[in-house]
């Protein structure tokens, strides 16, 4: 009993130790950005990230926003025919994708394909001595490894959102006129008085916090991952769900915040 | 070869005879560490360490796997903290630095990691020029290009600038990861294990690069090695660490005679008598756990 509360106690403790260096390390590195922001030397290696972070996962994201697209005009159907709403879709289709599904599951797409690639990258150059070595000749790992890829995913996690929105609207709208044989006109009139400005801004907003969450736990659990193979991987697995946990407790207090400052502007509107 | 019997003299004795301590007290002092303990977790890695590295010599600190020789070099250049004592260099304490002012100190260090620690992305150049961006952006791309020539061709690898590191055999990324750490014309170098994994030829290429960068730049060394036929090559001055302590102090003859039994072990390469009986026992025990393969039922 006395060695399970013992092994319970050092747990905690770790996991307190943890969650300090984490936030120290968080700070360092979003004062660090803030300072490259205005160095020019920072900006080739942001470039370089923007196009390994956004430009190539341009694609992935899309087939990610189509298909959530494309399953919720097939999965919805039902319910709003049932209630002889079926040209309604339109609007819980776009909502959900702009709002919610878009965002989430992109950002949890992009979890997965650079945040594994950001630990792993940084956590071989840890094992390796790399970051010693760069420490060594007098710069800062953190403005230099760190630095370009929080602000490359902090610009671009929006932008990806926005394409993934997109195709995600653009699937439902395929699956809803060809598949389910909606009225296209019908469709999006309710689609564009149903969906506002405010929808899509918050589901883009939510891409600059799940970006900068992604961008700051993988790269925390490159520097810090145990020697050897199994270190590293298992820093990549860490990493990943450690990302996806947070997005999605990002997206609950995201969605709970935007929502108190829509009520304090505007009264509740229904969508039919 | 037989172990020499210790003499009649203490340690203390011993050491304090020779010329080679008393001359480091009076020279100029590089680097310095005093009372240096290093803990990991309950583990003591450095006991009450203190050491000064003379100017212009090459310091070589030898000891077993583990015993805590690149923990030591790293606390130079405060890539490591002490868990108690001091850090200093040219008399200003480093080991309370915030790492933005140890950026200022880290400049007039090189250091060439074990396995050379070059960045696998950038190419050959690309690497040695990494130093020279980081701290002098005044200097134009053809001045820089001009510089790693220079650097590669100290170590023998001029016209190898578009390889990448992956591309390299050992002994070629031990020699760029050298051109790297000199690319700012250092003042100290700090070698971990430069010799090791290389073949006998390899090794003596990197025992006279290290002579030879001490003639041509002027620079202080400090060389952490188990290669003793390095040591004794590149050595003014041998350290040897035993258990996180420091057990011998002195130029290479001094090393060779000295009466401590660990230390003739380790310069001689032999077992100890009671690491063989535990070898002979572990032995013996495997013998009687063997199980008979199946062809031999």
């Amino acid at each position: 009993m006395a060695a399970m509360i013992a092994t319970l106690g050092a747990k905690a403790i770790q996991d307190i130790v943890n969650s300090g260096r984490l936030g120290r390390f968080a700070w360092r590195a979003v004062t660090t950005s803030a300072r490259s922001c205005t160095r020019r030397q920072t900006y080739p290696l942001v470039w370089a990230q923007m196009n390994i972070i956004g430009v190539r996962s341009v694609p992935v994201i899309m087939i990610t926003g189509a298909f959530v697209g494309m399953t919720l005009a097939v999965q919805a159907y039902d319910q709003l025919a049932g209630m002889g709403l079926e040209e309604h879709l339109g609007v819980l289709i776009n909502i959900s994708v702009v709002k919610e599904l878009g965002p989430v599951l992109a950002a949890v797409m992009l979890a997965g394909r650079i945040g594994g690639a950001l630990t792993a990258e940084l956590g071989t150059m840890n094992v390796t001595e790399q970051i010693d070595a760069i420490r060594s000749m007098g710069t800062d790992p953190i403005r230099y490894l760190v630095a370009p890829r929080l602000l490359a995913c902090l610009l671009l996690t929006p932008v990806l959102i926005i394409y993934a929105d997109l195709m995600g609207v653009v699937g439902g709208a395929l699956v809803s006129f060809l598949q389910l044989g909606i009225n296209s006109r019908a469709y999006w009139n309710f689609s564009a008085s149903g969906v506002e400005l405010w929808d899509v801004s918050i589901g883009v907003i939510k891409g600059f916090f799940f970006g900068g969450a992604i961008a700051m736990i993988s790269c925390y659990k490159g520097f810090n991952c145990r020697e050897g193979a199994h270190g590293v991987g298992q820093a990549c697995t860490d990493a990943f769900v450690a990302s996806f946990i947070s997005i999605l407790a990002l997206d609950f207090a995201l969605a709970v915040m935007f929502k108190s400052i829509y009520l304090t502007f505007w009264p509740i509107k229904s969508l039919v | 070869m037989a172990i020499p019997i210790p003499g009649a003299f203490t340690l203390d004795e011993w050491n304090d005879q020779t010329d080679q301590a008393e001359q480091a007290e009076r020279a100029e002092t590089v680097v310095e560490v005093r009372n240096l303990t290093k803990r990991f977790g309950p583990k003591l890695v450095l006991d009450n360490v203190s050491l000064a590295i003379e100017k212009g010599k090459t310091t070589v600190i030898i000891g077993p796997s583990g015993c805590g020789k690149t923990v030591l070099m790293k606390h130079f250049i405060a890539l490591q903290r002490p868990s108690a004592g001091e850090v200093y260099f040219r008399d200003q304490r480093i080991d309370q630095l915030s790492e933005r002012d140890l950026n200022d100190i880290r400049v007039h260090f090189g250091y060439l990691f074990q396995e050379g620690a070059l960045f696998d992305s950038l190419s050959v150049a690309e690497n040695i020029m990494f130093p020279i961006r980081q701290h002098q952006r005044h200097v134009t791309r053809k001045a820089m290009e001009e510089v790693v020539k220079a650097k590669l061709a100290m170590v023998g690898l001029d016209g190898f600038q578009n390889y990448f590191p992956a591309n390299l055999s050992g002994g070629q990324r031990k020699r760029v990861a050298l051109a790297r750490a000199i690319a700012l014309n250092p003042e100290v170098i700090l070698y971990d294990e430069p010799t090791t994994g290389l073949d006998p030829i390899r090794s003596d290429i990197i025992n006279e690069l290290v002579l030879k960068l001490e003639q041509d730049l002027s620079v202080t060394s400090v060389v952490v090695t188990h290669d003793m036929k390095s040591a004794y090559k590149v050595g003014d001055r041998i350290i040897m660490f035993h258990n996180g302590r420091i057990i011998a102090d002195g130029d290479a003859d001094h090393i060779r005679s000295h009466p401590h039994p660990t230390v003739q072990q380790f310069i001689h390469g032999q077992v100890s008598e009671d690491d063989l009986a535990v070898l002979r026992m572990s032995g013996a025990v495997a013998q009687t756990q063997f199980l008979p393969r199946d062809f031999e039922k």
